[in-house]
């Protein structure tokens, strides 16, 4: 009888695959729709805050958007356009600089409408870590996207509706199933304020700090430091003690959650924990100018200083098409002469 | 074995005229049984020999022992003096154990029997119980069906209901999806409600980033037509925003429209176009092979021809008779 090879021992070994490029999916798994993905760049020549501004909105857009962009002095407008669509980019946050005051476009392409709004004031996030006695920044701040809280803005007109869908959509959407809380470390709030007509945007980080235990207990258990029991007779005292609490520790009730998860080890599921908001990123205060049909083209749907014709642009050939397929019948201002607004004379000079 | 019992019931009947006629064909079976050897007819009892769990030497004990018995066997049977047991003589013994054999069991075995083979039902006393047997038996029939009737009729139910209200059942279905849809948008009415109460702003509700929840919340609701055309274009114009900020396509540009019509109808043509191209390469390759295959085919009958030909000249071609036939 011949001897046949035993077969079975055989070991198979896999093959593996090293993912060096990690691509970004386009669409979310979880609620099918596609993910918002976005392109933050300038025009023209900024200055150095500026920049850092730019690269501070960068770092909020973060996961999904391109971090190191590099744009350069002949890129039209289109070139953007055109990459943007195999990308699968969405949205295009453009910085630009008047005479007065910084200029943020929001425009959703490839034929969106685009949200004209002027920065009043802005804090970089290199300016606000400096003013806090304890920055925080854990690892993977940015690896999840942010939430976005808009306040105000409901009861508002049309432009404020469609800024409101603007700013809602330009981050991935959450399905309160199948979210994970350690993934909602991020908050960016927008708020409307009536009689001045200014949003301010604020960009925080989350924290849950579990509430119901002594500050001396918290602390031991997350720095995991033997605390320094040097004046205390017995370990009990060292437990037992009351210390004063913080001044933050005062207004829990109003931040108290009850997670419905393990978030750590110091947060457990269904225990009352504090969320607390520590400001990071870039601070602003804007001003909602001109929102536009087209992608920074088109017929101007709102203007904020009553005329809103379209105007010819100087430098008009870097942008996109000028589709005029409506003429505006309510503002019809069409030369440059006849406007004495200070304000519209900065806006011809956006590119 | 049946046809014996039956033979003993009718013998002691009182019927004349059957009987010599049963006798004749019982004689005829007899005859027929007889002719059969007993191994082949009657169950086998003994126990056949299993040799294949035996060693090697038990093996050949036991064969040699079987080839011994089936030699005795022989000689037994072509032996004029000793007495040989017919098939039928070993068939009325095995009966005549069953029957002792049934007959300890008791009385039931023997009615259960009875009923089946006689055509004629006897005293009184075996009707009853044939009657009773009778009755036993469908009501156990009948509790079986009962049981069985009831997960199977309601299934016939539901069938006709389905088939009888489908439209209205589909109707009945769409008015519960609105009623549900329009419970959970009370639902998250009710919760944003309670989170403004948490919230100290009561003027100002808040606006949170796009949660997927159950219904599409994209639905508008534009019924109102207004007058004037500008008042149209403006509505149209923030509509059209509106759905592009949220992610809608609209399809408003009519340069980008004809653009992509016009791609469709290139896209069309192109297809037709290989198409024809297909269809006419097809045609040229067939037209080729059966050009080839007819020439093929004449040269075979050519190619036979001439080797005719060649034949018959050769036969002419025999030394001393050179020359045509006619020809002097």
């Amino acid at each position: 009888m011949a001897r046949f090879r035993n077969r079975k021992n055989k070991v198979f070994v896999k093959p593996i695959v090293k993912k060096n490029q990690q691509q970004q999916p386009n669409v979310d798994h979880i609620t099918g729709n596609k993910i918002p993905k976005s392109f933050v760049f300038s025009r023209g020549k900024l200055p150095g805050p500026i920049r850092q501004l730019q690269m501070d909105l960068r770092k909020l857009m973060l996961p999904y958007t391109a971090l190191n962009l590099k744009e350069k002095k002949r890129n039209n407008l289109k070139d953007f356009l055109n990459v943007a669509g195999p990308m699968g980019v969405t949205h295009f946050l453009i910085l630009s600089k008047t005479e007065t005051s910084p200029v943020l476009r929001v425009a959703k392409t490839p034929q969106g409408p685009t949200l004209t709004f002027k920065i009043q004031e802005y804090s970089l996030a290199v300016d606000i870590a400096q003013s806090q006695l304890r920055p925080r920044c854990p690892q993977d701040l940015f690896k999840n996207p942010p939430l976005i809280v808009l306040s105000g803005f409901a009861a508002g007109d049309e432009h404020l509706k469609l800024t409101t869908t603007v700013f809602k959509n330009i981050f991935p959407d959450i399905d309160i199933n199948t979210v994970k809380l350690s993934s909602c470390q991020r908050i960016v709030c927008l708020n409307y304020n009536k009689d001045t007509k200014f949003i301010d945007f604020r960009h925080y980080s989350i924290r849950l700090q579990p509430v119901g235990v002594s500050r001396r207990i918290r602390k031991f258990v997350q720095n995991h430091q033997v605390p320094d029991l040097r004046n205390l007779q017995d370990v009990s005292d060292f437990v037992t003690k009351a210390g004063y609490g913080s001044e933050s520790e005062a207004d829990e009730e109003a931040a108290t959650v009850t997670l419905t998860s393990d978030l750590s080890r110091v947060n457990r599921a269904s225990t009352k924990s504090a969320v607390k908001l520590q400001e990071i990123g870039p601070r602003m205060t804007l001003q909602l100018t001109k929102i536009e049909g087209g992608l920074c083209s088109g017929e101007v749907m709102f203007s904020e200083y009553g005329n809103g014709g379209n105007k010819k642009k100087p430098d008009s050939e870097e942008d996109g098409d000028n589709d005029d397929e409506m003429k505006d019948s309510d503002e019809d201002n069409e030369g440059e002469d006849s406007e004495e607004d200070i304000g519209e004379s900065e806006e011809d000079e956006e590119d | 074995m049946g046809k014996k019992k039956d033979k003993a019931l009718n013998e002691s009947e009182s019927t004349i005229d059957m009987k010599p006629m049963i006798h004749e064909n019982a004689q005829f079976f007899d005859k027929l049984v007889e002719l059969i050897p007993a191994r082949f007819y009657l169950p086998d009892e003994k126990d056949k020999p299993w040799f294949q769990g035996l060693s090697k030497a038990e093996k050949a004990s036991a064969k040699k022992q079987s080839r011994e018995n089936i030699k005795k066997a022989r000689r037994d049977r072509l032996d004029p003096e000793k007495s040989t047991k017919t098939t039928l003589d070993l068939l009325k013994e095995n009966l005549e154990k069953e029957k002792s054999n049934m007959d300890s069991d008791g009385e039931e075995k023997e009615i259960e029997v009875r009923p089946i083979m006689s055509d004629l039902d006897g005293g009184e006393e075996r009707s009853v119980t044939y009657e009773e047997l009778r009755g036993s038996l469908r009501s156990k029939i009948e509790e079986l069906r009962g049981s069985r009737n009831i997960p199977s009729s309601d299934k016939g139910k539901k069938r006709k209901n389905e088939r009888n209200d489908k439209k209205g059942n589909l109707q009945k279905k769409q008015k519960s999806d609105g009623v549900v849809e329009e419970k959970k948008i009370d639902s998250i009415n009710d919760e944003h409600n309670v989170e403004k109460d948490i919230v100290e702003e009561a003027a100002n509700k808040l606006i949170f980033s796009r949660v997927k929840l159950g219904d599409n919340e994209d639905k508008r609701e534009d019924s109102k037509k207004e007058s004037t055309k500008s008042e149209l274009l403006a509505k149209h114009s923030w509509k059209s925003a509106m759905d592009r900020a949220a992610g809608i396509k609209v399809h408003d540009n009519p340069k980008l429209l004809k653009q992509s019509i016009q791609k469709e109808k290139k896209r069309h043509q192109k297809n037709a176009e290989k198409w024809h191209e297909r269809v006419e390469t097809m045609k040229k390759l067939k037209a080729e092979k059966q050009q080839k295959r007819s020439e093929n085919i004449a040269d075979k009958i050519h190619q036979k021809k001439m080797l005719r030909i060649a034949k018959r000249e050769k036969k002419l071609l025999r030394p001393g008779f050179e020359g045509r036939k006619g020809s002097t």
